[in-house]
Parts: structure tokens; C-alpha cells; sequence
């Protein structure tokens, strides 16, 4: 079945996953209009064609492309009212992926203005437009504070791990309300973790799973700067030296939970999964895009200890801590990636049946989260110094 | 053949007079305090090149030896760099190499004239103490005040003694001749020009303590500096604030206020006695019951005393425990609460409000670094504001108690010697990505974080030193090995480094009392300033905040930031002033506890009382 709308406004298509959206749906021949913002003066339209020549998407690939300047979080978008009633006009179908990703408690305000505010802006111009179909990109991690199988249906959570999964499932309320009441169809897309292209390691982001082994990797280099620069005071206090076969020992425990792990996809896979529920489902409907099987801790430890050429780190359980109390690298370690620690100790299982079939029927399928692509991805994210490529 | 480089160098001169005090412990330039006018001082020579270079004195003969007597010992690079980031070494040897040439090509050196005056006054303070020399004057002619053009003097005199203060202010009665005192001129403001005589009081250097009786006399020469640090080594500490300004001027001039002002105060509250030479030429002493009422404040713009002789000033114990802790905050709100709390509760010494971008400039020795820091501080760790507190041991523990996080004495060291690595190392860039729910500036603070801030900084001279001009790496190694360099007690009392707020730029600071329980009209205040400046093109910053009295006042500084060798920045301000002074009288009149710095000028001894509360008008009282 081919998609029923072919006009597509766009937003958050600077981002990680809205641009990979964009490139996808322009390779398919869609037009896609793509709300974006200025930044430090450089224009949207600057912004994205350099995007697009990151990845290489061939000019005659952008004539169905247009880029409209605008903001989620203020009235009617941040666009004149003409403009604005024109582009809704044109469109069928809105995806809407513009969110504030952050974790922290201190952004709350931020986070709000985009995640709700701005929804809700882009909500109110859909129902004002012709647009038939509003396609949201959500998380699967509206699911908050739970254990064991998490349906594809909308979460009700008693609590939530951070303001950014809250706002999240509101939002996803928001628009279920909003669609059902302007008579809008709805697709609810929820990824788990999207780390970058599991065929390139490319990727724009380097936030969740890269966390943990950027903070690794700056221990290492610490360390190992010291004990060459400096005689290794500080680093055989710590615990630190180097071994015989050259690989650091860095003390390093990592507190995992029983039977938990990080539920991991790769952008390539989201993006088809993407695609499939946006053409095979012309009901709309909530959609989870996961990988079945987690990623445990101790095939983290082992994938960031095979890459940084380390020993010492391991999985523990948490009552370790109580014995033996963290040390300063263990101490640092942790309240670095303390925003992560839920969904590295993830006990959810996401449920996939309404996904499911519609991928299976286009053999789309998770690719395992395997040292080679451990490695690419992280020897991407080393290149790029862990900040986004883009200039 | 003027060197165009040097020649720009030279006008920058700040006049802040650091070159005139040993605060690096170097020694200052010797012919300095032999030869006493400001010409012999590193200061001096920046003014005369500047001078030659715009054609505004000849060469004269005092020019000539002022440029002599230079040896380039190189003291002073290392001084003024230390604070403003320039280096005036060049500009010693520019001028020395004219000033051969000049000989050299056997051009004239002009003579001073013969004046009958002249001749008094060197009969009253010793040939060798007055002078007409036109260059030499030139050296108390200007300053980087904005608002104001150069004024030549027609004599500067340094008189030794009380009494020859007196027999001058007589014999400028007598003649008719206006006068002006300086103290080292570093109040920037216009204030030490005449057309008259300058009295330079820098040869009246006696300090004799009275610890019995918790107090020590200085003469009008005396710094800050040195003052604290005899103070200082006989265990006590004095309110002090700028190294360079002399503590009789300061105190006539405004009334000292500083970061100690919190327990210290302010004005009348930091002597005990004061001794004047009045317009009339008689001495005075402000314990004579017959003396006039310099107590009393009056709303308005009055002259001085007189010429102050001698300020009694208290000495204030100092115990073993002492400390000085940096509390970090991202809201301006936050900080003045916490810092008002202290107060009330007297739970500190010294007690200030910082911007992150002061404490930025103030731990640089660079201004690049500066710069960076500037952007780490806030937009990396969350750190807008710091409140300073010297504490002793139990106001550490209440603090600990009170606050989320504490840069104390040892992380400041820390921090401060591993600068370079802080500014931009891997460790910024890791927690640029924290994504946690505590400030950033938290989880770098916390206990557990110092053996890896130790590691990823590298604290140590050598580090710190790397940040500045490679051929001054040595002497600021050797500087930062110093104890005292990173010890925020000690450069809390001796303010070395306050100086270097103008590195960038000469600032022009302006000073206001506030309530500080009327948070609104703090920042009714601060918005005020800032709007001013944004419409002129000024730079501009906020600058500091001290709680006074058990926090019930505050004094707040507000800075402009202005290239006074540019025309156009000079130009700025005079417009920006006619906006701000209309606005500044309007808010102080209206509003209850607002009073403005300049109106306490020239009344630095009032109590401190009759400025800061303004009481009334109430209710007439019965029968009355
Ligand atoms: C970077 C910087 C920061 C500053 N921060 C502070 C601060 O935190 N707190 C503070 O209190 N001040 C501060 N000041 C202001 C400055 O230190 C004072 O104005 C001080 O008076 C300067 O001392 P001086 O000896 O150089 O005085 P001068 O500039 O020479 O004189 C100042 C005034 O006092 C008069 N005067 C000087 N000596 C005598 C005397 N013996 N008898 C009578 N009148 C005299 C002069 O005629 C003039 O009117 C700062 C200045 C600078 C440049
Ligand atoms: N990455 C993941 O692992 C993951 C997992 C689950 C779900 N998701 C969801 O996927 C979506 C995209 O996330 P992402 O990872 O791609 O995040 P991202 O890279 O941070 O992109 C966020 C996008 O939102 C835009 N945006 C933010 N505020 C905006 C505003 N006020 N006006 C207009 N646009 C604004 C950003 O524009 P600028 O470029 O102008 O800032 C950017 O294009 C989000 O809805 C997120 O919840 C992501
Ligand atoms: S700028 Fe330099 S030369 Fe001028 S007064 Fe200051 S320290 Fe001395």
C-alpha cells in the first residue's frame, strides 16, 4: 500500500531523526515542507541544505523541498498568517518530530515549550488546515516508571523518571484529544533509543548511549595522560595503571539490574520502521519501534572495553556498592550518566504487536547491536569529538 | 620617529597607579620614590610619551631625566600586565630612544621657567619637591576619566609634613591660587586637576600602630597595600579596598567600601580619628569638639574637609580558622538572598555578590582566558553569580549547611591553578553534555569530584602560567607559587587582582546604596543601567553587590565599559549621561534607601547612617 498523503509538513527536520525522515520521504519522491528555524544567524534554509549535503542527497532529489521558517513555540508557528494558511493548504499529511529531547529537571520551562506548547501550536494550525493525517513521533519511554510489558496503547504511568518522558505521554494525550476532536487521523510513532546509521555509524546526535563511553573514554584519557605526562601519581591513587599488554585497567563497576538492559535501534532502522507504519497503517494507530531484544550492560562493558582497549570495568549488582563504596572514577561515572541510568537498567518490555506485521510484511528488522556496530558508531562519534558534524 | 605601537600602548595607561605599589613584591620603579612625582613611575612615562607623541609637551629637562632614569629594569612589564594585560617596557624604551635622539641630534631641552611662586613653594617643601616643568605636570594633567579633557596644573608640589600642607594651603589663599590634593589619583574621576597647585601626597608615608588601642595613624601617602600588609603582620586586617589608593584619600573621597564592608562598613566607620588642614591653612582634628561636623551627610555636592594629614584607622582582629568560600548560583535573585541571609544571621566576614564574568576576569591573567571563562562559567558549569563569603569555622559549617554546593578555599585553588585546563579542556566539553537534573556546576563541586579535578586540571604554577606571554611565564610561575596568590582570604584583603575589571577596556563604575530587602528595585536599578548603556553602544556588566548593615543596605556596582582613548566611546558616555544623571536624581529622591555614590563624595567621613537611611518625614509629633 503507498502512503495516502504525499504533501508533508515537516518539523523538527534539522534534528537527528526528523532529517533522516526528510532525506527518506524526498528519496521517495514526497514533497516535504520543512519548518525550521534560524540559528546564531544562520538561516533555516542554510541550515538545512547543509544538512542535506551531509548526506549527500542529490540535488534533483530536493525539488519536492521546501523550507519554511518558523518556530513550534510561538503563535501560528512563528510564520505571517498568509504564508502560513498557504503552506496548510498544501499539506496532507503533518509529521511532527520538533521536540526538546533534554533529560534535566533544571530545562523543565524549556522542555515544556516545545514538547507541550509547541504541540500544541502545531495541533491548532493542523486543525486549521486540510491536513488529514498527523503523525507524531513520541518515545516508548511514555511508559515512565514500569516494569514488564508495556502495550502499544496510551500510557497512563503513575510517575516518570524525567520532565522529558512526562511531557511526552501529555503530549501524546494532547493529540489524541485534538485529533479525535478536529477529526484527524493519528499515527503515533514510539522508538526506543536511536543511536546512528548501524551500516555507516553516522549519526548527529551523541546523547543516551554515547554518554557512557564519552565518560569512559575522558576517565581513560585522563588517566592515561597523566601516568604519560606526569608519573602516574594520581592514577595509581585511583587505582589506574597501565597492563603489561598496553590496555588501560581502569576500577570501574557499573551497577546493572537483574534481566535489565538498554532497548537500542539503529537511525536506519528507524527510519524504515518510519516509513512502513506511515504507509501501512492508513488508520493511524500507536506503533512501537523497538528492538526485541535488549542490550545488556555486560555486553555494553564489553563492547566499551573491546573499543577503548580497557580492562577493570564490570557489571555489578547494585548491593556491591554497599560493601565496597564507589570510588572517584565509579562517583564521577555515575553522576554523569545518573539521567541514563533507567533506561540502562530498563526492566520495560515494549510490546510490538501492532508494529510487527507491518515491518514483517516489508522485512524490515532490527539489526543486533553487535561490536562492529558498537565500533562504528563510536569511532564515528571519536571523529566528531561527540559534537554534531553539522557546522 | 614615534613608534606608532608604543604610542598606542602608552594611551591606554589605565592610571589606577599599580605601578606605583609593590603588590607583586617585586620592588617598584626605583626612581619612583626617590625622585617622588608621578613622571618617575612607569604611569608617569606612559603619559610623557603619549604627550610627546601628540605634541603636547617639549622636550623639557624634567623630561629628559624622568626618561633617564629609567634603567628597563622590567619591573613594570610584569606589573601592569599582571592587571591590565599591557606591557610598558615598550614604551620606556620608545620614549628613551626619542629622547637620545633628540640629544643626540642636539636639539634643545627646554628649561623651566622662572616664577617667583615656585620659589615659595620650594622654599616650604625642599627644592627637589616643587616644580614647574611642563612635562612633569603634564603627568597630573589627565587621566581616563571620559567626561573631562586634560587640565595642566601650573606647579606640583609634594609637601613632607602637616605643616608644610599647611604653609601651602596659606600661601594658595594668600596668592589667591586654586589647588587640588591628589592621594595616587586613582579615583579616576576627574577629581585631582587644577589649574593651580597639585599636592602629590606621596611623600607623607608614616604608619605608626597603636595596637592597644586597636588602631594605627597613616600619613596622606599611605596605600591600601602597604597599609594592610603591616597590618597584616601584626596580625590584623584593616577595611581596605583599591591596593593603590591611598587610605586617607579613599576615605575622604567616598568612604571606603569594600567586600568587608559587611562588618567593617563604611566611612566614619572605618577611623577613628582624622587630623585636616582646613581652607584657612589651620589643623584640625575631627575629636576636636570644635571641629566642623564632617558626620553629618548633606544631599549634595560639597567640598572636602580639607587636605587630610593623618587618618587613626581601626585594626580589626583576624582569627586562625579564617576562610573564604565561593557559593555559585545561576539567578542574580538567588545570590543576593543567600548573601543578605549572611549578613542578617552575621555569619560572615567580607561578604560579596560576583558576576560570573567578574570572578572570570579576576582569576585571569589573560584576557583571552578570561574570555573563555567567561563563556564556561555560565554557559558550561551554571555559574551567573558567586557570593564570596570570608567566613571563620563556624560560619564554613552554617554555609555548608545552607548552600547546595561550595567552591572552598582548597577546589578554588584548584580550580584557580589549573585555569587553563578548566577553560577548555575535555572535561568542559564533557560536562557541556551533563544532561542531569543538578546545576553543573554541582556535580563538578562535589567531594567526590576533587581527586579527578585534580587529575584533569593539573593544578600548579606552571599551569596557570602557561595562559600568559611566554617570556613572563617564569616570573608568573614564581608568582603563582605564592601562597597568598591563591588564597581567596588573602586576595579578598588585598584585592590585587580588582584592578584587572578594566583589562579589557577602562571602566567606569557606577555605585549605588540600595535596600537590599527591595529586591525590585535592584533590579529596576540594574535593568535601568543596562538599558542606558544598550542605547548608547556602551559595554556594560553588572559588577558586585556588599549587604551592609545586617543586610538591611547594600552597595552595588554597576560598570560601563569605554576605550577612553577612542573619541567616539568618550562620546557615548557624555550622551549616555545625560540620560542616566536625570534618572539616577529622579530614583534617588523617590525611592527610600537609594542614594547615589556621587553624592557621597568629597563626604567619605559622614557616618555612614546618615547616608544610607534618610528617614522621615513622620508624623508630627503631639502637642508639636
Ligand atoms: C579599579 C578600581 C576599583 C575601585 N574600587 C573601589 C572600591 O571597591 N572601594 C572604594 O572605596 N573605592 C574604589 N575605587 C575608587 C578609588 O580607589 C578611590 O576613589 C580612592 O579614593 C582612590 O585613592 P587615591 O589615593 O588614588 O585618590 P585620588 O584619586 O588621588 O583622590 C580621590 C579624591 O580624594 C581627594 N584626596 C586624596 N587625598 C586626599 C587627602 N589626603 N586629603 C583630602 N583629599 C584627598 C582628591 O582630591 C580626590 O577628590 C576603585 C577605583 C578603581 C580604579
Ligand atoms: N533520539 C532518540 O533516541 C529518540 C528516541 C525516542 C524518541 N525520540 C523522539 O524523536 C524526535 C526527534 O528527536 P531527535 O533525537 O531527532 O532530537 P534532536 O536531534 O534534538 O532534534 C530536535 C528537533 O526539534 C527541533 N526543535 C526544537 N525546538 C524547536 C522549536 N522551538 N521550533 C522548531 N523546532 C524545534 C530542533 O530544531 P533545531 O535544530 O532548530 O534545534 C530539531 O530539529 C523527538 O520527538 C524525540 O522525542 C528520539
Ligand atoms: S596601566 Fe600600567 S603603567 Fe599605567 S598606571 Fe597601570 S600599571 Fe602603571
Amino acid at each position: 500500500m503507498s502512503a495516502p498523503a504525499t504533501r508533508f509538513l515537516l518539523t523538527g527536520g534539522t534534528g537527528f531523526l526528523g532529517s533522516h525522515l526528510a532525506v527518506a520521504l524526498l528519496l521517495k519522491g514526497h514533497e516535504v515542507s520543512l519548518l525550521a528555524r534560524s540559528l546564531k544567524n544562520r538561516p533555516a534554509r542554510d541550515r538545512v541544505s547543509a544538512l542535506l549535503d551531509w548526506f549527500g542527497l542529490p540535488e534533483e532529489s530536493r525539488r519536492g523541498l521546501r523550507v519554511v521558517e518558523g518556530d513550534v513555540t510561538r503563535p501560528g508557528l512563528g510564520m505571517a498568517p498568509g504564508p502560513l494558511e498557504e503552506l496548510l493548504l498544501q499539506t496532507d499529511g503533518i509529521i511532527h518530530c520538533a521536540s526538546d529531547t533534554s533529560f534535566s529537571a533544571r530545562k523543565r520551562a524549556e522542555v515544556e515549550a516545545v514538547n507541550l506548547g509547541g504541540l500544541s501550536n502545531v495541533l491548532e494550525a493542523a486543525a486549521a488546515g486540510r491536513a488529514s493525517f498527523f503523525h507524531l513521533v513520541s518515545t516508548a519511554f511514555v511508559a515512565g516508571v514500569a516494569q514488564g510489558r508495556c502495550a502499544e496503547e496510551p500510557a497512563e504511568p503513575a510517575a516518570f523518571f524525567n520532565v522529558y518522558e512526562e511531557t511526552k505521554c501529555l503530549g501524546e494525550r494532547m493529540a489524541m484529544a485534538a485529533c479525535r476532536e478536529a477529526g484527524m487521523r493519528l499515527a503515533i510513532y514510539r522508538p526506543s533509543i536511536v543511536y546512528g546509521d548501524s551500516r555507516t555509524g553516522r549519526s548527529l546526535l551523541f546523547n543516551a548511549l554515547y554518554s557512557p563511553v564519552r565518560a569512559v573514554l575522558f576517565l581513560r584519557d585522563l588517566y592515561e595522560k597523566e601516568i604519560r605526562e606526569r608519573g602516574g601519581r594520581k592514577a595509581a591513587e585511583a587505582g589506574v595503571r597501565v597492563e603489561p599488554d598496553g590496555r588501560i585497567r581502569l576500577p570501574l563497576r557499573i551497577g546493572a539490574s537483574p534481566g535489565g538492559g538498554v532497548n537500542l535501534i539503529p537511525v536506519d532502522y528507524f527510519t524504515e520502521a518510519f516509513l512502513a507504519v506511515l504507509e501501512g497503517a492508513p488508520d493511524g494507530g500507536i506503533f512501537h519501534i523497538v528492538n526485541d531484544r535488549v542490550t545488556t550492560i555486560e555486553e555494553l562493558v564489553g563492547h566499551t572495553s573491546g573499543f577503548l582497549r580497557l580492562t577493570g570495568i564490570r557489571a555489578c549488582a547494585p548491593g556491591d556498592f554497599a560493601a565496597a563504596p564507589r570510588n572517584a572514577i565509579e562517583a564521577l561515572f555515575e553522576s554523569y550518566v545518573e539521567p541514563y541510568l533507567p533506561y540502562i537498567r530498563d526492566t520495560r518490555r515494549f510490546d510490538a504487536a501492532n508494529a510487527r506485521p507491518l515491518l514483517e510484511k516489508r522485512g524490515v528488522r532490527c539489526p543486533g547491536f553487535s561490536y562492529d556496530v558498537f565500533e562504528r558508531c563510536m569511532s564515528f562519534a571519536v571523529e566528531c569529538g561527540w559534537r554534531s558534524p553539522l557546522p | 620617529m614615534i613608534d606608532p605601537g608604543a604610542r598606542r600602548t602608552a594611551a591606554q595607561c589605565r592610571h589606577y597607579a599599580m605601578c606605583k605599589i609593590d603588590y607583586l613584591g617585586t620592588g617598584v620603579c626605583a626612581s619612583g620614590p626617590e625622585k617622588g612625582f608621578v613622571a618617575y613611575y612607569p604611569q608617569g612615562r606612559m603619559d610623557l610619551y603619549r604627550a610627546l607623541a601628540d605634541g603636547l609637551v617639549p622636550v623639557t629637562e624634567g623630561l629628559v631625566d624622568a626618561a633617564e632614569s629609567c634603567t628597563l629594569c622590567g619591573i613594570c612589564d610584569l606589573q601592569c600586565h599582571f592587571v591590565t594585560g599591557m606591557r610598558p617596557v615598550a614604551v620606556m624604551r620608545a620614549l628613551k630612544s626619542f629622547v637620545r635622539k633628540h640629544l643626540d641630534d642636539g636639539k634643545p631641552v627646554q628649561a623651566p621657567a622662572a616664577d617667583p611662586v615656585l620659589e615659595r613653594l620650594r622654599a616650604i617643601a625642599g627644592p627637589a619637591w616643587a616644580t614647574n616643568d611642563p612635562a612633569i605636570l603634564f603627568t597630573y594633567a589627565d587621566d581616563p576619566f571620559p567626561l573631562a579633557g586634560p587640565r595642566m596644573p601650573r606647579f606640583a608640589v609634594l609637601p613632607g609634613s602637616r605643616e608644610e600642607v599647611a604653609a601651602i594651603v596659606s600661601l594658595a589663599a594668600e596668592l589667591d591660587i586654586p589647588y587640588a590634593v591628589r592621594g595616587n589619583g586613582g579615583s579616576v574621576f576627574g577629581f585631582v586637576f587644577t589649574d593651580g597647585i597639585v599636592l602629590d601626597m606621596g611623600r607623607m608615608r608614616r604608619i605608626d600602630f597603636d595596637v592597644d588601642n586597636w588602631c594605627v595613624s597613616v600619613g596622606p601617602g599611605v596605600t591600601s597595600f602597604e597599609l594592610q600588609r603591616e597590618a597584616a603582620r601584626r596580625g590584623f586586617r584593616v577595611n581596605a579596598a583599591e591596593p593603590a589608593a591611598t587610605v586617607c584619600g579613599n576615605i575622604v573621597c567616598t568612604g571606603t567600601f569594600s567586600p568587608w564592608s559587611n562588618v567593617y562598613g563604611t566611612a566614619s566607620d572605618g577611623f577613628v580619628d582624622m587630623e585636616f588642614v582646613g581652607r584657612d591653612g589651620k589643623i584640625f582634628r575631627l575629636n576636636d569638639k570644635s571641629a566642623p561636623n564632617v558626620y553629618a551627610f548633606e544631599h549634595a555636592v560639597i567640598p572636602s574637609p580639607g587636605v587630610c594629614t593623618e587618618a587613626v584607622v581601626k585594626l580589626h582582629p583576624v582569627t586562625a580558622d579564617e576562610e573564604a568560600v565561593l557559593v555559585p548560583f545561576e539567578e542574580f535573585g538567588e545570590a543576593v538572598a543567600f548573601a543578605r541571609d549572611l549578613s542578617a544571621r552575621r555569619i560572615a566576614l567580607a561578604l560579596a555578590v560576583l558576576g560570573g564574568h567578574y570572578v572570570s576576569t579576576f582569576m585571569s591573567p589573560s584576557e583571552s582566558l578570561s574570555e573563555k571563562l567567561k563563556d564556561v562559567l555560565p554557559g558550561v558549569l551554571g555559574i551567573r553569580y558567586l557570593v564570596l563569603a570570608v567566613v571563620d569555622a563556624h560560619g564554613r559549617a552554617a554555609i555548608d549547611r545552607m548552600a547546595a554546593s561550595v567552591i572552598d578555599g582548597a577546589l578554588f585553588r584548584t580550580l584557580m591553578l589549573g585555569l587553563p585546563r578548566l577553560a577548555d579542556g575535555e572535561l568542559v566539553e564533557l560536562v557541556r553534555a551533563y544532561e542531569g537534573n543538578r546545576a553543573p556546576f554541582e556535580f563538578l563541586c562535589s567531594p567526590g569530584m576533587r581527586t579527578l579535578l585534580e587529575t584533569a586540571l593539573s593544578p600548579s604554577p606552571g599551569t596557570i602560567a602557561g595562559s600568559v606571554d611566554e617570556d613572563l611565564r617564569d616570573a608568573y610561575a614564581r608568582l603563582y607559587a605564592r601562597p597568598g596568590m591563591t588564597d581567596m582570604v588573602w586576595l579578598t584583603a588585598f584585592r590585587i587582582v580588582s584592578a584587572r575589571m578594566s583589562r579589557r577596556k577602562h571602566m567606569f563604575a557606577f555605585l549605588v546604596y540600595v535596600p537590599l530587602d527591595r529586591m525590585e528595585i535592584i533590579d529596576d536599578i540594574i535593568a535601568g543601567f543596562a538599558r542606558i548603556a544598550e542605547a548608547h553602544g556602551i559595554d556594560h556588566d553588572y559588577g558586585f553587590l556588599t549587604p551592609m548593615d545586617f543586610g538591611k543596605r547594600a552597595i552595588l556596582e554597576y560598570d560601563y565599559y569605554i576605550d577612553h582613548a577612542d573619541p567616539a566611546e568618550r562620546r557615548k558616555i557624555a550622551g549616555a549621561m545625560v540620560e542616566a544623571v536625570p534618572w539616577m536624581d529622579g530614583l534617588a529622591a523617590s525611592t527610600k534607601g537609594v542614594t547615589f555614590l556621587q553624592q557621597v563624595f568629597s563626604q567619605g567621613c559622614s557616618r555612614k547612617e546618615n547616608f544610607l537611611y534618610r528617614p522621615g518625614p513622620f508624623p508630627a509629633r503631639e502637642g508639636g
